[in-house]
């Protein structure tokens, strides 16, 4: 009877942070499609090892399963990146070639395509992205982030102070004013 | 407080990090410095600029309802009470084979033995994955130094196990650091050494380690190799080629036990 208890919080807390999982997983993966089939997947996940949960913060516990299959995902990405021919295969090129704002930008209204910071953050290596997100987005804590990356809290703040100096660099060195140029 | 605490205190207080008679402390000085000042007024502006312009992305009714239509079609508590039935008649018998048995080496070991090859995989997995993720981090080290007396305190406190730590300076492979990783659920001290451009991780494993078979495992262009390093089993992570890998190896298994 656990097990039913587990389960229904696990559907609870999935559904009360799903907003927040989908939102880390947007920015990890740029797309709608392949954050939502992620965060299904971390659902799945969750769901199935809703016996092992031991308590705890339950939210990080969620978004550091959402985490990881963001990060699979990434990874089988990079890797049909690498293994792509571009010679006479300009679709594929196409494809493994850095994208842009298409990338992400689909849905985005004009004015957040604007926005300088939306886009300086999508050009930030993931793990300064992924601590910018956690703490600033969602607000969480840095014990919280410290969960959801499996690393320790120094690893956080210094990747936190890291991704906080490129943007505020970039977004100084560029000037809101200038139009943007492609990051 | 002077200005090179209170800029290291600044993340924290600006994260909600801080205790409050350390905020106090900094308050106190911010208020006579306009340069602490000014970086907290930046890092404000940016967290403003980045909830106001960085859009959070909400779930789309779409993945809503997919998440609630598979909670529906699980497989029900009922059909999942075989396994939960199981677990508290796996327990009675553990804790009956643990009455018998003196300690519980036996039981450790047949669980190990069970699942020793999944587990090593995992493991494995884990170790390449810190590697890369130090790889791609701004630095692999979190304390910087070459000075094998300076590395070996820095880990006290920090993980279970202090490791034995040793440069190897005048055979090729210098010490340059060391940080802290996650393997699996454990904190492990890794230490990290240069050998030409390459770079060499030497975790230390929790636990003693898992079996192996003692050969290396490839992946991407990385090489595993597992050793002994002064009694502590050792995972050598690197893009060293395989005759370098192997001397490397060698050496720490060359390593006697004590500091």
């Amino acid at each position: 009877m656990i097990s039913t208890s587990n389960r229904a919080v696990v559907d609870e807390l999935a559904l009360r942070h799903l907003d927040a999982a989908y939102n880390l997983g947007r920015w990890l993966l740029g797309n709608e499609q392949d954050a939502s089939d992620a965060v299904h997947d971390a659902y799945l996940r969750a769901a199935r090892a809703c016996d092992t949960y031991a308590g705890g913060n339950a939210r990080a516990w969620f978004l550091a399963i959402v985490r990881n299959c963001c990060l699979a995902r990434l990874a089988v990405r990079h890797k049909e990146k690498k293994n792509v021919a571009i010679d006479g295969n300009p679709a594929a090129a196409e494809r493994a070639m850095p994208q842009g704002d298409d990338d992400v930008g689909d849905s985005l209204d004009s004015e957040q395509r604007r926005s300088l910071v939306a886009q300086y953050l999508r050009g930030l290596p993931d793990v300064y992205r992924e601590v910018l997100v956690l703490r600033e987005i969602e607000e969480l804590s840095y014990r919280e982030i410290a969960d959801v990356l499996e690393t320790p809290i120094g690893t956080v703040m210094s990747r936190l102070a890291r991704g906080r100096t490129l943007l505020h660099k970039a977004l100084t060195d560029n000037g809101p004013t200038e139009p943007p140029h492609g990051l | 407080m002077d200005c090179k605490t209170a800029s290291d205190l600044l993340p924290l207080y600006f994260d909600g990090e801080l205790d409050r008679a350390t905020s106090r402390g900094f308050e106190a000085h911010v208020d006579a410095c306009p340069a602490c000042r000014d970086a907290l007024v930046a890092l404000d502006a940016l967290r403003q600029a980045l909830r106001h312009e960085a859009p959070r992305f909400d779930a789309p009714g779409a993945l809503r309802a997919r998440v609630i239509a598979s909670a529906a079609g699980m497989p029900t508590p009922e059909a999942r009470q075989f396994r939960v039935a199981l677990r508290p008649w796996m327990a009675m018998a553990a804790s009956l084979l643990l009455a018998f048995v003196a300690g519980g080496a036996a039981l450790a070991a047949w669980q190990r033995a069970s699942s020793a090859s999944a587990v090593e995989a995992q493991q494995t997995r884990d170790l390449f994955a810190s590697h890369w993720r130090a790889l791609a981090a701004t630095s692999p080290i979190d304390v910087v130094s070459t000075d094998q007396h300076t590395v070996k305190p820095w880990f006290a406190g920090k993980v279970a196990t202090a490791p034995v730590v040793r440069d190897f300076k005048a055979e090729g492979y210098a010490l340059i650091g060391g940080r802290i990783d996650y393997v699996g659920n454990d904190r492990v001290p890794v230490l990290v050494y240069q050998h030409g451009k390459h770079l060499v991780d030497v975790f230390i494993l929790p636990g003693g380690g898992v079996a192996s078979d003692g050969s290396p495992v490839q992946m991407q262009g990385y090489v595993l190799e597992r050793a002994m390093l002064g009694g502590q089993a050792v995972a050598i992570v690197s893009d060293m080629d395989r005759a370098e890998l192997t001397r490397f190896r060698d050496l720490l298994d060359s390593q006697v036990q004590g500091d």
